[in-house]
C-alpha cells in the first residue's frame, strides 16, 4: 500500500530456496515497497512549469504595474505618514505601542531565535509530513488564529480610541515596558492555557503558537499598511490620504 | 553503434563537439535518466529518484522553487539595472527616471525587479510556514530549517537595502523612520545606526552602503546559503513525508 510502510512477511504458498549466501542485509530488509519515480521527467516538468508560471505572473504583473517612484528625496519635507517598506510594517505597528526597543529590538529578535529553536523543542518524529500535525492540530491551529486575531484588533482599536497613555504615562516604563509585557505575557499563558485542554502533544503547542504568530504577522502588516493614516492615526483604507500606500 | 540513418538529429549529436558536452544519450531510457543528473552541473543538485510524495503539489505547494525563481530573475534584472544606476545623489534620481522614460524595456526590467523582491518577501515566507505547518524540520532538518530562517532574515535585508537606492521621498523616508527604531535602541543604538547610515542622517554615505550591501555583500551571503540549504535538502533524504515516521533514527539518511 502506497505510503505504508510494509515489511514483507513470509509468504506459506511459496517456496523458499538458498540460491547464495552473502554476507550483510539486502537494503530492503525492514523496509517496506519502493515508492520512488525518477526525477527525469517527472520532476524536472513540475520544476520548468512552475518557473515558467512564476515568469508569466510577473511579466503580466510588471506591463500592468508600475513601481513607484515619488518626487526626489528632500530631506526638508517629510512624508506623512512615513511609512516603513510593507514587510517592516508590523514592527513600525508595534511601535506604536511600545518602547522602541521592545518593539524593534528585542520582540524580533526573540521571534527569529524563537524560530530557530523550533526543532529542538519539537524533538518527535512521529507526525512528520502532516499539514498541522493531526486533526486536533487543525482544530487547535484555527482556534489560535481566531483567537490571536479578535484579542489583536481589540488591543489596536483600544490603544487608539481609548489610549493606554492617557490611562497611565508616567513614569515612562509602565506604558512603554511593564503594560505590553504583561499584557503579550499574559495572553500567551492564557493561550496555552486554553490548547492544553485538548491534551496536545508538544508540537500541537507549537503549532497553535506558530499559527498565532502567523496571524500577528500579518494583521499588523494589514492594520499599518491600510488603515494608517495621518500621523499614522487609525482610519478607513479609502480616507486615506494620497501616497499613504507605499507601493 | 553504427547507424546508416544520416538525419540531421544524428549529424548534431554524433559528433565529438556534441559528445564532450553531453556525455549520455537522450534521457529515454532509465540507465540515460540516471547518468544525466550526475553527468549535468545543473541537474546534479537532483537525485535520480524522489519520493512520488515530493510530487504532490498540495504538499510543498511549490514554494520553495518559486522563490528561488525570484530570486533568480532577481539576480539577471537587478545586473541590468546596475549598468544604468549610479549611487549617488545627484545622478540616482534621475537615473531611474531616464531607465523609465527613455531606456528601452527600462520600465519593464525595473517593474520585474521591483515585484520580484516584493513577491520573494511574501513566499519565502509563506514557504517557512509550509515547512512549519508539515513538521518538515524535524530531525535530520533541523539544521536546514536554521539555514532557511537566516535566509528569511538575510531576504528582508536584501529588499531592505534596495528600498533605498531610488532616492524619492519613499525610500528616503522608510529608511529615515527604519533607522530611527534602530536609534531610538538603549546603549548601543545610536552606534548601530551610525554603522548603518555612515553619518548622522540619511545621505550620500548611506546611500553608498546600502548600494554595495545589495548588490555585492548581501547577494553572495545569499547564494552561499541557498547552495548550503539545497544541498542539505539532499543530504537529509530529499523532501519530508510521512513515510519516515517509521525509519530507523539511528540509520544516516544520504540520497
Amino acid at each position: 500500500m502506497r505510503g505504508e510502510n510494509q515489511v514483507f512477511p513470509k509468504d506459506p504458498a511459496k517456496t523458499y530456496g538458498l540460491m547464495e549466501l552473502v554476507k550483510g542485509t539486502s537494503p530492503m530488509v525492514d523496509k517496506g515497497p519502493e515508492d520512488t519515480v525518477m526525477a527525469w521527467p517527472n520532476l524536472l516538468i513540475l520544476e520548468i512549469v512552475v518557473t515558467l508560471g512564476t515568469v508569466v505572473v510577473l511579466l503580466i504583473m510588471s506591463l500592468l504595474f508600475n513601481a513607484p517612484l515619488r518626487e526626489p528625496a528632500n530631506p526638508g519635507v517629510t512624508e506623512n505618514p512615513a511609512k516603513a517598506a510593507w514587510y517592516f510594517l508590523n514592527l513600525q505597528e508595534l511601535l506604536l505601542h511600545m518602547s522602541a526597543a521592545l518593539a524593534g529590538l528585542i520582540i524580533p529578535v526573540l521571534v527569529i531565535v524563537g524560530l530557530m529553536a523550533i526543532p529542538y523543542v519539537d524533538r518527535s518524529k512521529s507526525d512528520v509530513g502532516v499539514w498541522f500535525a493531526s486533526k486536533k492540530g487543525k482544530r487547535i491551529a484555527a482556534f489560535s488564529g481566531i483567537y490571536t486575531g479578535i484579542i489583536l484588533i481589540a488591543l489596536i482599536l483600544f490603544d487608539e480610541f481609548i489610549r493606554v497613555r492617557s490611562i497611565i504615562n508616567q513614569p515612562e516604563a509602565v506604558p512603554g515596558w511593564i503594560i505590553p509585557i504583561v499584557v503579550i505575557g499574559g495572553l500567551c499563558f492564557l493561550l496555552y492555557v486554553i490548547i492544553r485542554k485538548w491534551q496536545p502533544t508538544r508540537r500541537e503547542v507549537l503549532v497553535g503558537f506558530f499559527s498565532a504568530f502567523f496571524v500577528c504577522y500579518f494583521v499588523l502588516i494589514l492594520t499599518s499598511l491600510f488603515f494608517r493614516g495621518y500621523g499614522m492615526h487609525l482610519t478607513l483604507p479609502w480616507h486615506l490620504p494620497p501616497g499613504a500606500i507605499p507601493f | 553503434m553504427a547507424t546508416s540513418k544520416r538525419s540531421l538529429g544524428s549529424l548534431i549529436t554524433r559528433n565529438r563537439i556534441w559528445e564532450s558536452i553531453f556525455r549520455q544519450g537522450y534521457p529515454s531510457s532509465d540507465e540515460n535518466r540516471a547518468r544525466i543528473m550526475f553527468n549535468s552541473w545543473f541537474l546534479h543538485l537532483h537525485p535520480v529518484k524522489v519520493k512520488s510524495h515530493t510530487l504532490e503539489i498540495g504538499y510543498t505547494l511549490g514554494l520553495g522553487v518559486i522563490s528561488f525563481v525570484l530570486f533568480s530573475v532577481l539576480v539577471i534584472t537587478g545586473a541590468w539595472l546596475m549598468f544604468f544606476y549610479a549611487p549617488s545623489v545627484e545622478r540616482a534620481y534621475t537615473d531611474i527616471q531616464t531607465l523609465h522614460n527613455t531606456i528601452a524595456f527600462g520600465a519593464l526590467m525595473r517593474n520585474m525587479h521591483r515585484w520580484a523582491a516584493h513577491l520573494m518577501v511574501l513566499f519565502v515566507f509563506l514557504h517557512m510556514c509550509r515547512v512549519f505547518f508539515t513538521g518538515s524540520y524535524k530531525r535530520p532538518r533541523e539544521f536546514n530549517w536554521v539555514v532557511g530562517v537566516i535566509l528569511w532574515v538575510v531576504t528582508l535585508l536584501l529588499s531592505f537595502t534596495g528600498y533605498l537606492l531610488p532616492w524619492d521621498q519613499l525610500s528616503f523616508w522608510a529608511i529615515t523612520v527604519s533607522t530611527n527604531i534602530v536609534g531610538a535602541f538603549p546603549l548601543i543604538g545610536d552606534k548601530i545606526r551610525l554603522l548603518m547610515l555612515g553619518a548622522a542622517d540619511t545621505g550620500p554615505e548611506a546611500l553608498v552602503r546600502f548600494y554595495a550591501l545589495h548588490i555585492a555583500v548581501l547577494p553572495l551571503v545569499m547564494g552561499a546559503l541557498i547552495g548550503v540549504h539545497f544541498w542539505r535538502i539532499r543530504k537529509d533524504g530529499g523532501i519530508s513525508s510521512p513515510t519516515e515516521k517509521n525509519e530507523n533514527e539511528s540509520r544516516e539518511v544520504t540520497q
